[in-house]
């Protein structure tokens, strides 16, 4: 159990790497003429594929041997994962496999902030995620300080 | 072939009259009171208690008239129509329960799975903060994405601004809602108020058990971090929210949490969370043994 979870770890792990590294890749999205921006577009729906370089299976591998001790067979693991989850799209190259990422770094990070920042589900309730402080409160400041005062009259 | 002390007939009337009771006024008092405060845990007992025993009575009082139907003496048209609606009534409020927990469960999973690959790929960790998430953001915000695989995860602004007490009281209380298992309480009545949405005070109890539970996780943290630490963290971390659609959330505010931590912790109420949890004990037991006893035995001995 403990080593599962241990090895899950380091695969996830793993996938953020691989995915910075591939999002590093040439980035040559901005001034592209089709590629509408990202800032406009819901959250959820598939970005605009980037205009971005595909990397082979040896670059990925070559560029994450710099920082750790991994093999070959990893990063191919790694990558397949990836494009399980749909975060990589594997291009057909010859014989072998090239890998993009299939959204944008800005889109993903779009609706991660969208559902982080609670603009998603105040209308069912039902909510996702648990927050520490409800974004739906709207108290005042100096209400909060002076509660805050009593209880520090009250530890000391 | 009376078993009981209640003549058989009266069943459909007295469950009914229960579920209306239990659905209405009851959950309308118990919002309003100001007690569930001071023994939380007790208190989402009791909610608990009050909603399946409501759910129970519905359920009860269209299977009692729909059985009586099969088992009566005076069968008219009148009277198998009435007992046929019954029937129906009961299928339909369960089917509509079933169908709510089953799609809100599998919406939410869907969510969550999707949110926790998004953190994964999109966070990292730093030891100010051992065991959460981090992301990069300018706003404040910490909260936990619930499941069997959970993630705390706090944004790097409120890592910068809470001194490490403080941070430490945060993850405490998000590491309690996880732990716990907070989410499937609330699922639970958020399921009862997607089913329900127009009836009784199914609102009512969806945000009382998310207060309450908010309310569980700060105790959790206070005994391990102390209540100064959370109160100062509620602050900071409130301060900097921004009201988005701005919902009347009950209990929940981070006022009432900070005024609660200046009152006395739950543990010095041990004798009335005690009374609390036989009521809601009762609530369930009573009508189930004195009401539908005697129609049970009444149903089986015609068979």
């Amino acid at each position: 159990m403990g080593v599962a979870q241990g090895r899950r770890a380091h695969l996830g792990e793993l996938e953020r790497a691989v995915m910075d590294y591939l999002w590093s890749l040439a980035p040559t999205n901005t001034n592209h003429p089709t590629a509408p921006t990202n800032s406009g577009a819901p959250p959820g729906e598939p970005a605009p594929t980037p205009p971005q370089r595909a990397a082979t299976v040896r670059e990925v591998h070559d560029a994450l041997a710099q920082a750790r001790d991994i093999a070959y067979t990893t990063v191919m693991t790694v990558l397949d994962r990836l494009a399980k989850k749909g975060a990589v799209e594997q291009i057909r190259d010859g014989r072998a496999y090239l890998y993009r990422p299939a959204v944008t770094l800005d889109a993903l990070t779009a609706e991660l902030m969208h559902d982080a920042l609670g603009t998603v589900d105040a209308e069912s309730r039902a909510s996702a995620l648990v927050r520490f402080v409800d974004t739906a409160s709207a108290d005042d400041a100096a209400a909060l300080r002076a509660a805050l005062a009593k209880l520090e009259r009250r530890e000391y | 072939m009376l078993s009981g002390p209640l003549p058989v007939t009266a069943t459909p009337l007295i469950l009914t009259t229960m579920a209306l009771a239990l659905a209405g006024p009851a959950p309308a008092w118990l919002a309003r009171a100001k007690w569930p405060r001071r023994v939380p845990r007790a208190a989402l007992v009791l909610w608990q208690a009050l909603t399946l025993a409501a759910v129970l009575s519905a359920l009860g009082a269209g299977a009692s008239v729909a059985t009586l139907a099969v088992h009566g003496d005076q069968l008219n048209l009148g009277m198998v129509l009435l007992h046929a609606a019954a029937f129906v009534f009961t299928l339909t409020v369960l089917a509509r329960l079933l169908w709510a927990a089953h799609t809100l469960g599998t919406s939410l999973r869907a969510r969550r799975r999707r949110h926790r690959q998004l953190v994964d790929l999109l966070s990292h960790i730093d030891q100010r903060a051992p065991g959460a998430r981090i992301l990069d953001a300018r706003e404040t915000f910490a909260y936990c994405l619930p499941g069997l695989s959970s993630r705390l995860v706090i944004s790097s602004s409120a890592v910068d601004v809470l001194a490490d007490d403080e941070l430490r009281a945060v993850l405490e209380h998000e590491r309690a809602h996880a732990r716990a298992r907070h989410d499937l309480v609330v699922e639970g009545f958020a399921a009862l108020h997607s089913a329900f949405p127009w009836f009784g005070r199914s609102r009512a109890a969806l945000d009382a058990a998310s207060g309450l539970v908010e309310m569980l996780a700060d105790d959790a943290a206070r005994r391990r971090t102390g209540a100064l630490p959370l109160g100062r963290a509620l602050v900071r971390l409130a301060d900097a929210t921004v009201p988005a659609g701005t919902l009347g959330s009950s209990g929940t505010s981070p006022l009432v949490r900070i005024q609660r931590l200046a009152e006395p912790a739950p543990t010095t109420h041990r004798g009335f969370a005690a009374a609390v949890y036989v009521a809601s004990m009762a609530l369930i037991m009573v009508p189930t043994l004195t009401v539908a006893t005697p129609w049970l035995a009444y149903v089986s001995a015609g068979i």
